[in-house]
């Protein structure tokens, strides 16, 4: 028999998987932009504001929720991470607008890709791949891969920006910077991700927060260029 | 179920309800009749007593001993005496005995025992009176050899209890089960908790059943006749025969003199009167407490206009 | 929704957190099995009641919940054909052995019930001071302390100070049922068990028990049975779940409606039952 909640919880799935789709297309048409050298800013800017959008959408939802049916268990957890997910997926969006913008600022930058920015490109598109599909799956498996993906980032992150300082050529410096960045952050949220969904199945809380390098006063100390 | 449909259902009922509203009215008529029809009897017997019995009370009448037969002269002093003091003293037998029997078979009731004590009691409530007067004959007048006011009282004391036990059983019963758990969930004693909180609660019940009784034995001829026999004299101990208003009407009724029946009348008069004082009186002293405090608060109402 | 695949974070723990050694229990049932005849209506339970605590019990209807209760002050000894094995201990001593008067028992271990049960014949100040005055206590001004004390404990005190001698059946539902809280305080019991106390109430009685509740746990052990599990989540600490006569599972509150290990617990609290 269904239950009152039911209906809602079908709404927020849908619309989260909505969101899934619309990052990941958002990542690699931003991804792209600096690849071949594509303006995909337009495109871009409009599926980052539905993801905006919805995520107002879903926490309207969540909170309809709290205050009708006050959710204990499975759908407490899956109703709680929600907020972090959706959180993560408006900030994909955000930062994939921001990657379209240093194309728009800097101009076509194909030629500054080098073979580090590729891999560890590559390696976001991955990412949000799997962390969409581990949250429609619900499964937690996939976050080992995930957690291993960011760790390779965060490595490619730091050996890069210690190196860029010392390139000649200014404007593909300061547009990798950036693009590193951004690229790092959407990568720490994927984990954050992963961490949700991990509550969700199991109910153990941020496991990886600790490990987070941008998160510890250790890490802080060790981005310091110079 | 489509909208046609329910609209077809709805004015099935429209009809119905005017016809039920018609029976409802012959039905009322009819329940008032019954009730006129019950009323009348009783309300022409009262009014007849009062009627012919008034002219016969006076000072003198209630408290001298008859006079001769049929002079017309004395009164049923002694009558009245016997009354009061026979069903007072069956009283103090009948009701003690009723009320435990009733405890027990309320709260221990549910054995075998508890089940055979029920079954007599209740067939013992249907016996005819003059039975258990000759019982009360033979078990004390014959072995004492003579009538007396302790064999009138044993006798009515047996009619009494059976009333008594059932009537305290019932209220008893119908005290709901969550007030014993309370008392018990407190740490009272089983017996503390029936007397002072269920008894208490099952009051008014076992009190109108213990007035129903005295009203019953009150008016009981049949065992008076073979234990305390009647006399003419005021009560001198209790190893004599002993006058009592249904035994003083009796005889009243069968002497041909218009005076000794207008006497009778007003003994019948008299006798309806001591049960409604009875009535009354221990309504008002054992009334449980809500209800004196709530007449005590509509009383200060009205006088000093305080809430 | 509750997929749960065996997963790298899964652990196999037990579904009965147990309080740990270092907590004081105030009361103990152990084993406690209650049958009717030769029905079990409750099966082989152990519960540890933290001291100063609030427990909830719940479960669906005829799970053995309220039975259960019942037994932690003896109250089956009124009910025929009840048979109660197992041990039920304050402070480590046994209430079920031969030894123990059950009066005693119940002294120490007060109980409200589901439907308020004033005694209908007695005022205000009497009833609360019942358990007291029918066991002999007489003295004045023993009596009034306890009455303010216990009615300002059950937050009834400054609605009925003014009139004690009004009969308590004049008194709202809500009112009734914190008399009878304040009654079964009056005894100075350590544990108060209550039964569904505010299922018979509207929600505004209902809030004043949850927060008499609160108040209470500062000094007392209290167990409650209720079928509102929101009631559950706001007020207790350890939350029981019995189903068909089995405790299923048993722990902090907050976790057994977060997360809760067994999959028959999860169905329930989300409403997924029958």
């Amino acid at each position: 028999m269904a239950r009152l909640i039911d209906p809602s919880l079908e709404k927020l799935s849908r619309i989260m998987s909505e969101m899934g789709d619309m990052a990941i297309e958002c990542i690699s048409l931003a991804v792209d932009s600096y690849l071949e050298g594509k303006n995909t800013s337009d495109q871009v800017y409009e599926l980052s504001d539905s993801i905006r959008n919805k995520y107002f959408e879903v926490e309207d939802l969540i909170f309809d929720m709290l205050l009708k049916y006050q959710p204990v268990a499975d759908d407490f957890r899956m109703i709680r991470s929600s907020t972090e997910i959706s959180y993560a997926f408006s900030r994909f969006g955000r930062y994939a607008y921001d990657i379209t913008q240093v194309r728009d600022l800097f101009g076509d930058i194909s030629d500054c890709v080098n073979t580090s920015l590729f891999e560890i490109s590559k390696k976001v598109k991955d990412m949000i791949k799997e962390a969409v599909l581990s949250f429609a799956e619900l499964d937690v498996r996939r976050a080992v891969k995930i957690q291993e993906d960011e760790a390779f980032i965060d490595k490619i992150y730091n050996e890069r920006l210690a190196k860029l300082i010392e390139s000649d050529n200014t404007k593909c410096a300061l547009a990798e910077a950036l693009l590193l960045r951004y690229l790092e952050r959407i990568g720490d949220h994927a984990v954050f991700m992963s961490d949700a969904i991990n509550y969700i199945v199991t109910g153990k809380h941020k496991p990886s927060e600790k490990r987070i390098k941008s998160h510890t006063k250790l890490s802080s100390q060790e981005n310091d260029i110079g | 179920m489509n909208v046609n449909k329910r609209q077809e259902y709805r004015t099935l009922f429209k009809q119905n309800v005017e016809r039920r509203l018609f029976v409802d009215k012959i039905v009322r008529l009819i329940v008032i009749s019954c009730v006129m029809i019950a009323i009348i009897p009783l309300g022409s017997i009262l009014v007849e007593v009062f009627k012919n019995g008034l002219a016969a009370i006076s000072i003198e009448f209630l408290t001298e001993v008859p006079g001769s037969i049929g002079s017309g002269e004395g009164g049923i002093g002694p009558a009245i005496q016997g009354t009061l003091i026979v069903i007072g003293m069956a009283s103090m037998i009948g009701v003690p005995i009723g009320v435990l029997s009733g405890i027990f078979l309320s709260e221990f009731g549910d054995n075998r025992l508890a089940k055979s004590v029920r079954f007599f009691n209740d067939v013992f409530m249907e016996f005819p009176s003059i039975l258990l007067g000759i019982f009360a004959f033979l078990v004390i007048v014959l072995v004492l050899g003579h009538f007396s006011v302790w064999a009138g009282a044993f006798a009515l004391a047996l009619i009494m209890f059976p009333i008594v036990a059932r009537t305290t059983e019932e209220s008893l019963k119908m005290v709901p089960v969550t007030y014993r758990e309370a008392g018990m969930a407190l740490g009272l004693r089983h017996w503390v908790v029936t007397v002072r909180i269920v008894l208490a609660a099952a009051k008014n019940g076992m009190v109108t059943g213990v007035l129903l009784s005295v009203a019953r034995i009150g008016g009981e001829t049949a065992p008076l006749i073979m234990t305390i026999l009647g006399s003419s004299l005021f009560f001198s101990n209790f190893d004599t025969p002993m006058d009592a208003l249904p035994l003083r009407i009796w005889r009243l009724s069968l002497l041909p003199y218009d005076s000794a029946q207008m006497q009778g009348w007003g003994a019948a008069l008299v006798l309806i009167l001591i049960i409604l004082a009875i009535n009354i009186g221990v309504r008002t002293l054992v009334l449980n407490k809500d209800d004196t405090y709530r007449f005590g608060k509509m009383i200060k109402e009205k006088i000093g206009g305080i809430k | 929704m509750a997929t749960k695949p065996d997963t790298i974070e899964t652990q196999i723990s037990s579904t009965k957190d147990i309080p740990t050694v270092e907590d004081k229990f105030k009361m103990i049932a152990e084993n406690v099995t209650i049958s009717y005849g030769d029905k079990p209506a409750v099966k082989d339970v152990t519960i540890k009641f933290k001291e100063k605590s609030v427990t909830a019990l719940i479960g669906p209807s005829g799970c053995g919940k309220t039975t259960f209760l019942r037994c932690l002050n003896r109250m089956h000894d009124m009910t025929k054909n009840a048979k109660v094995e197992g041990k039920v201990m304050i402070d480590g001593i046994d209430l079920y052995s031969k030894e123990i008067d059950p009066i005693y028992h119940r002294r120490k271990v007060g109980m409200v019930f589901q439907k308020p049960n004033p005694f209908p014949t007695m005022s205000i100040f009497d009833n609360v001071t019942a358990g007291l005055r029918l066991n002999g206590v007489r003295d004045k001004k023993i009596l009034n302390e306890i009455v303010e004390d216990t009615l300002k404990m059950a937050y009834l005190w400054d609605e009925v100070k003014d009139d004690l001698k009004k009969p308590a059946v004049e008194l709202s539902g809500g009112q009734q049922q914190r008399l009878c809280i304040a009654r079964a305080l009056a005894i100075q019991p350590e544990v108060l068990l209550m039964d569904e106390p505010a299922s018979a109430l509207d929600p505004i009685a209902t809030q004043k028990i949850e927060e008499t509740i609160t108040e209470l746990k500062k000094e007392f052990t209290i167990i409650i049975v209720t079928h509102n599990m929101q009631q559950a989540v706001r007020v207790s600490d350890y939350t029981g779940f019995m189903y068909l006569g089995d405790l299923i599972e048993f722990r902090e509150t907050k976790k057994l409606f977060t997360d809760p290990k067994n999959e028959l617990t999860a169905k329930y609290v989300q409403g997924q039952f029958g």
